[in-house]
């Protein structure tokens, strides 16, 4: 059985997946405290799902991009409990998590976090008989991310945090959005791309895993600007 | 009993294996500092992004050095502050998630009472009660442990701490971060009585400090002399700084020390190691024939040993914490037990 855990964004989710089944998934969208909140849900959940933790067999983690903060307490967790189990832990995209939300859709999925003052962490997924990469990630202003989103064409569905708060910009042009059930992270979908990826022996090492932040710290960027001979 | 100590609270780290409280199985420092130093100063961001790399490799070479298996510890422990909140956090959700992953007890340390209790690990024989003055970046205090789990609060800096004007002077003065030590190396070259600088507080009868408007002063006298293209002897400004800041440090730790009875001072935190500090208090403790305890300078730098001892303590007296403990950035000294 797989434990997987998303505190990439403002949800906080767990849940347990045992090869194809969903066996148990807690998600919370109340801007409660992860770093509170993450172990105690995490324990509620399997004592309530009757699982014990020596049942565990993979441990998987939403991996960024997301909030720098978030990331580094679900990985932190994750990293620590696949370590001590000594089980294999995966490391999940978030945004290829939030694609699988609608896997299976027969369309583009546009997963789209929030990146902070008006940019977005976007990707696009094809969401068909398999799930690929259609356009690789980034960090890029709302409004151009729409615009390749329209200029690729097909059927494009939005989902992800930012789907709610650019709502009426991705209506107008013509892209979906996936139904709330389906909109926000949730570690249900973050265990199944981890199965697939278990599955093609795609695991991390606990020892070096760390957030794909996309983002470098903004000290550092300061710093090279401030110092152009150091390029 | 054997407890794993995890310390993130700033720019190091570190985690220790201690047994029994006082016996040091390992304690594995991993620095940020020659990483911050080209920003003049620790970066939170920069500093999390360490942490988050760090602290698995660290926990596991602690436990490794202290030759032991995660299955053989007993409890885990952890800074819960004060500190930088995305650098604290690290090693909580680490914490957090080794103590549930094992099933054992967890316990929320107060970096300040670390520090502190760094002493015990440095003197086996040492017992409360003693007086404590805690000298770092953040914090100045006159503490009294009663006992392991009793503290009082005498006083403490109503502004800057003490470490806090070091490193600032430093940086005026085109020292790189951390400056203290640059500061009491120069000091030692000059002469302490060449420049008056403020003696803040230090005739007031209480155990409160001040040290922003000594800072102030030195910067003023800094910039003054640039302006007028006097010339500087930094040796001198350096050591009549430091002047400044031992003399009110060791006369309101003598006046605690009269006030209270007790006959042990102890020094915790980062600016322990100033030379001059140490010199000053030597001098005073020994007319007065009161021991002075001071930990070596690794004791004195942020680290999971004393974390780990602080924690022994707390777990002797039935201190654990809950699973939905959370890092506190502004931890108060003497914070009510988490509940």
């Amino acid at each position: 059985m797989l434990l997987a855990i998303d505190t990439s964004s403002l949800v906080l989710s767990c849940a347990v997946m045992d090869e194809d089944r969903l066996v148990a998934e807690w998600t919370v969208q109340r801007k409660l405290t992860h770093s509170e909140q993450l172990i105690p849900h995490m324990d509620a959940l399997l004592r309530e799902a009757g699982i014990e933790k020596k049942d565990i067999t993979a441990v998987a983690c939403a991996a960024g991009p997301g909030s720098f903060t978030g990331l580094r307490i679900g990985l932190a967790t994750a990293k620590v409990i696949a370590r001590i189990w000594q089980v294999p832990l995966i490391a999940v995209d978030t945004l290829e998590g939030l694609a699988w939300n609608m896997a299976g859709a027969d369309a583009f999925i546009l997963p789209l976090e929030d990146a902070q003052r008006g940019n977005v962490y976007a990707a696009l997924y094809g969401a068909f008989e398999h799930m690929w990469l259609e356009a690789p990630e980034a960090a890029a202003p709302v409004d151009a991310v729409i615009e390749a989103a329209v200029r690729h064409g097909g059927t494009v569905i939005a989902v992800g945090e930012c789907a709610d708060k650019y709502k009426e910009k991705l209506l107008a042009a013509g892209i979906r959005l996936a139904p709330p059930q389906n909109r926000c992270c949730r570690a249900g979908s973050i265990a199944a791309a981890a199965w697939a990826k278990w599955q093609r022996r795609e695991t991390a090492d606990p020892m070096t895993l760390v957030p794909n932040y996309i983002r470098r710290s903004e000290a550092e960027v300061l710093w090279e600007q401030r110092h152009p001979e150091t390029k | 009993m054997k407890i794993l100590a995890f310390e993130s609270s700033c720019d190091e780290t570190s985690c220790a294996v201690i047994e029994d409280g006082r016996r040091i199985l390992s304690d594995v420092i991993s620095s940020q500092v020659p990483i911050h130093r080209k920003f003049g100063g620790v970066v939170p961001e920069i500093a999390s992004r360490h942490h988050i790399e760090d602290v698995l490799p660290v926990a596991e070479e602690a436990l490794s050095q202290a030759g032991c298996r995660w299955q053989d510890l007993d409890a885990v422990a952890v800074t819960q502050g004060p500190g930088l909140v995305g650098a604290l956090l690290v090693g909580v959700a680490a914490a957090k998630a080794a103590a549930w992953a094992l099933g054992k007890p967890l316990i929320a340390v107060n970096h300040m009472e670390g520090h502190i209790f760094a002493n015990l690990l440095q003197y086996p024989d040492l017992e409360p009660p003693f007086l404590a003055l805690v000298v770092s970046g953040g914090h100045t205090m006159l503490v009294v442990v009663r006992d392991y789990n009793t503290f009082e609060l005498l006083g403490q800096t109503r502004d800057d701490a003490a470490g806090e004007a070091f490193d600032k002077i430093a940086r005026v003065m085109g020292y790189p971060y951390p400056g203290g030590p640059h500061i009491d190396r120069l000091a030692k070259e000059g002469n302490p009585e060449a420049v008056h600088f403020p003696m803040a507080m230090a005739k007031e009868h209480n155990f409160d400090f001040s040290f922003s408007g000594l800072k102030s002063a030195v910067i003023n006298y800094l910039h003054t002399a640039e302006m007028k293209k006097q010339p500087v002897v930094k040796e001198d400004v350096a050591a009549s700084f430091q002047k400044a800041v031992v003399d009110v440090l060791t006369a309101k730790a003598m006046a605690a020390l009269e006030k209270t009875g007790l006959r042990t001072l102890v020094l915790a935190g980062g600016v322990a190691a100033n030379s001059g500090l140490r010199a000053s208090l030597e001098a005073a403790c020994g007319a007065r024939g009161v021991r002075l305890c001071r930990p070596d300078p690794i004791l004195c730098t942020d680290n999971g040993a004393m974390i780990g001892c602080r924690a022994y303590y707390m777990a002797q007296a039935g201190d654990f914490a809950p699973m939905t403990l959370n890092a506190d950035p502004r931890l108060p000294f003497l914070a009510e037990p988490v509940k």
